[in-house]
């Protein structure tokens, strides 16, 4: 088989749908809001005896809004989206590879994670090793806050940028951040469930 | 147009139910046997009739290979699926078959969809008999956590039985718009939906708005193999334990003594939901009869791990709604099972608040089918439900492993787009995969479809084909593909790997449709003849009398002519017919039958004071 190659393709523009600006802060309540009456109005429960046409296009019509709406409500998958409709998202590697400033800690996570598995495989005493990673577990846990609160001040400028009618260049400048935190965050993420996992399996 | 009815196509009963056009109120339909359950059970007759319902089920004992009942099982599973069901329940897969799985009953087999289709149209028949009219249309419950394929058997069965299928509703959200009808509740709703054969656990949200109720489902989990029948196999494969140690025996557990034995447990099991200790007399083969004191207690020891395997879906699903088991504002108990008392009390320790058992946990999923059948054939109304896919969507990439594109507990219709296009000059076909589930890999997966997309010979990576996802409000899922570069719509027809194809689907129709219209026929005619019989044998009673004698000659002629003319057609088959000549005699006898009446009301008076009467 052949290995599909991929590469993005968009509907229509998600903030469009909910008649918002390409801004990063969204009042959740007003967004629920503005779906449920939305739902109303294009769900295909209201058209089941309505002509083929018009039941195409509710069906299309309202995944588009549930699409819109899954994805906006999360603030990470918020940010993904918009850099994607900008053109700006650059998973790359850099997905697979550790940020440098925490190669180290990294590291020694790994390590310790072997050495937990090896030692359960010759069933030894797993205490000390498990609150090791539980240590690192609340450590990377932390970063994940840290990359969070980056997030939403880099998302902060964004608004700004916006409102300001900022130059390209500069606008480009806080989408290319935005980036790096989504692939940092990605990382860590992937980190913090693999030590869960380790530790519950333990 | 016909009628439209709500089903809940339960594990081990279904029912049909509709909303009262006088009261506004969902009710279900009585059978011919006086309840509202239809035993989920199916038996062939040596000479090719179906049975479906409680005959079928009195012949689990004694025509056990001709009978099958939990069908639903194993709905839009594949041959591989079903090793473990075989174990336990008496399925006969027919040997040759391949993807599809075929149940041998006698010397016919039939797909999962088919024996459904029976059940449906069992259903079907019994509300046509209560409208007087005919039911052409039907919402459908499932299990919740049903995937594609299993929704999509659920619809061939409708299909197959004659029932255009308007929705899907999975079965924990049709039981909180019956509660939310009958209840009025708001706010946050767990409904836990334990049955014969299925788990289903919802978290929903009720919201009032200006233009009427909305049920938001927030999120949903599960597990299609878990249930009632789960705690059966327990106590059989228990008490058969007992009955090898205490007598040497050992039975098939498929055999006719098998079936009688899970009968008596499982009426056991229900007696213990009201007391405390129950006694099994089970007569053996031997002559003897095997005794068991059984406790609450023992029974609930043996619920404990199938309650226990119900925690993990509660669990995930409250984790994807981010809330907490206290944030429940109503806790809905759902299916059979849950009338256990253990189970209750689990539910209420867990939710820390007392469950809602108001409405028949046995009927609550098909009053809400019939709800939301009612809406849809109105079009517009002032209550909305808004669903969610309770499983991940995603396609297999490099490796083995699985790129998700719809993640579970998105609303519903959902959809996603792909961009593909070829690794290599000139490729004239791209393969794509389609997977459902949570797992990483692939092969962890439940494979839902694969296809190959067509693309016009060109060098490596100059086509751009866009492939569109989309699953509908039914979570039934539909695919299409567009050449970016030429425009032009692929259409792709993707059938679930384990489920039947268009052309076995138009070939079992055919086939069923002659049936059904012969079967319909054929009852016609016995009805009629029936009717003709008793009007017959009045007719010449009547004539017969003295009372006859006050008929005008011309009247008398009439009436021998129509009476010649009934008798001759009830020799053919033509039941219009029949029915036309029953209604010329009617007619032709109206005169004596008033005679006769008033010579039965003077006998009646002679002899009795006015005052009497």
């Amino acid at each position: 088989m052949t290995a599909p190659a991929k590469t993005s393709a968009l509907p229509a523009d998600y903030f469009c749908v909910f008649g918002l600006p390409r801004k990063l802060w969204i009042e959740m309540n007003a967004l629920e809001q503005k779906f449920l009456q939305l739902s109303w109005k294009l769900h295909p429960d209201n058209f089941v005896n309505a002509s083929e046409e018009e039941r195409e296009l509710s069906l299309k019509r309202s995944s588009e809004l549930n699409d819109a709406y899954r994805t906006l409500k999360d603030p990470v998958a918020r940010v993904e989206y918009l850099l994607a409709i900008e053109g700006e998202r650059k998973e790359g590697e850099k997905k697979q590879q550790a940020p440098p400033e925490l190669l180290e800690e990294v590291f020694e996570l790994n390590e310790s994670m072997d050495e937990l598995r090896e030692a359960k495989a010759a069933g030894l005493e797993l205490d000390g090793m498990k609150e090791r990673l539980h240590a690192a577990e609340t450590n990377f846990g932390q970063k994940l806050a840290e990359v969070d609160a980056d997030m939403r001040q880099t998302a902060k400028d964004w608004d700004n940028a916006v409102d300001a009618g900022a130059e390209e260049a500069s606008r480009k400048q806080i989408m290319a951040r935005l980036n790096d935190h989504l692939n940092r965050r990605s990382y860590i993420r992937n980190l913090v469930l693999n030590v869960a996992k380790e530790l519950e399996e333990a | 147009m016909g009628r439209i009815v709500g089903i809940d196509l339960g594990t081990t009963n279904s029912l049909v139910a509709y909303v009262d056009s006088q009261t506004g109120r969902p009710r279900c339909i009585i059978g011919p046997y006086g309840s509202t359950l239809c035993p989920s059970v199916v038996s062939l007759d040596p000479d090719g009739n179906v049975i479906v319902g409680e005959p079928a089920r009195k012949r689990l004992l004694t025509q056990p290979e001709r009978t099958i009942y939990s069908v639903k099982r194993l709905m839009g599973r594949g041959v591989a699926d079903i090793q473990d069901e075989v174990k336990l329940f008496p399925f006969r897969v027919d040997a040759a078959s391949k993807n599809v799985i075929r149940v041998q009953l006698g010397d016919k087999s039939f797909t999962a969809p088919e024996i459904s289709s029976f059940i449906l149209r069992e259903l079907k028949n019994w509300a046509e008999a209560h409208f007087g009219e005919s039911v052409d249309r039907a919402v459908i419950t499932v299990p919740a956590y049903f995937n594609d394929a299993q929704r999509q058997a659920t619809k061939d069965a409708g299909k197959l039985a004659g029932l255009d299928v308007l929705r899907l509703v999975n079965e924990p959200t049709a039981a909180s718009l019956a509660y939310g009808l009958h209840e009025k509740q708001r706010g946050l709703v767990a409904v836990y939906d334990l049955g014969g054969g299925t788990f289903d656990i919802s978290i929903l949200k009720l919201i009032a708005t200006s233009e009427g109720d909305i049920y938001q489902v927030l999120s949903t989990n599960g597990d299609t193999h878990l249930g009632g029948d789960d705690i059966d196999n327990l106590l059989q494969a228990f008490i058969h334990e007992q009955i090898l140690q205490s007598d040497e025996i050992d039975f098939s557990p498929h055999g006719e003594i098998a079936q009688e034995l899970r009968k008596e447990l499982i009426s056991l099991k229900h007696g213990l939901s009201e007391k405390e200790s129950a006694k099994l007399r089970f007569p053996l083969p031997n002559g003897k009869t095997f005794e068991f004191e059984f406790t609450r207690g023992m029974l609930d020891a043996m619920i404990r791990p199938v309650m226990e395997r119900t925690m993990t879906p509660v669990k995930r699903a409250l984790a994807d709604a981010q809330l907490k088991p206290e944030q429940m504002d109503e806790v809905v108990l759902v299916g059979g099972t849950t009338r256990t008392p253990f189970i209750r009390r689990t539910v209420q320790e867990f939710f820390g608040r007392a469950p809602h058992t108001e409405l028949n946990p046995d009927e609550v999923v098909a009053l809400g089918a019939s709800v939301q059948a009612n809406i849809l054939e109105r079009g517009v109304s002032n209550m909305l439900l808004l669903d969610v896919t309770p499983l991940s969507l995603g396609i297999e990439t490099y490796g083995g492993a699985i790129g998700k594109i719809i993640p579970r507990n998105s609303p519903i219709p959902a959809s996603a787009q792909e961009m593909y296009t070829t690794g290599v000059d000139n490729q004239t076909g791209i393969d794509i995969h389609v997977l459902q589930g949570e797992r990483e890999l692939a092969k962890d997966c439940r494979s839902l479809a694969r296809f190959t997309l067509k693309v016009p010979p060109a060098p490596a990576g100059l086509p751009r084909i866009e492939v569109k996802f989309l699953i509908d409000a039914n979570g039934i899922l539909q695919v299409g593909a567009k050449d970016v570069r030429t425009g032009e719509q692929q259409q792709i027809e993707v059938r679930p790997s384990y489920g039947l194809d268009d052309a076995e689907i138009e070939r079992i129709l055919e086939e069923s449709i002659e049936y059904a219209e012969q079967d319909f026929a054929e009852r016609q005619v016995i009805e009629a003849r029936t009717e003709a019989e008793s009007i017959l044998v009045a007719t010449s009673k009547a004539l017969a009398g003295d009372q006859s004698n006050a008929l005008p000659a011309g009247d008398r002629a009439k009436i021998d002519a129509a009476v010649a003319a009934l008798k001759e057609s009830v020799t053919g088959s033509d039941y219009k017919l029949i029915r036309k000549r029953i209604d010329e005699l009617n007619h032709a006898t109206q005169d004596l039958a008033e005679i006769v009446m008033n010579s039965a009301i003077s006998s009646a008076l002679k002899g009795k004071s006015v005052g009497e009467v």
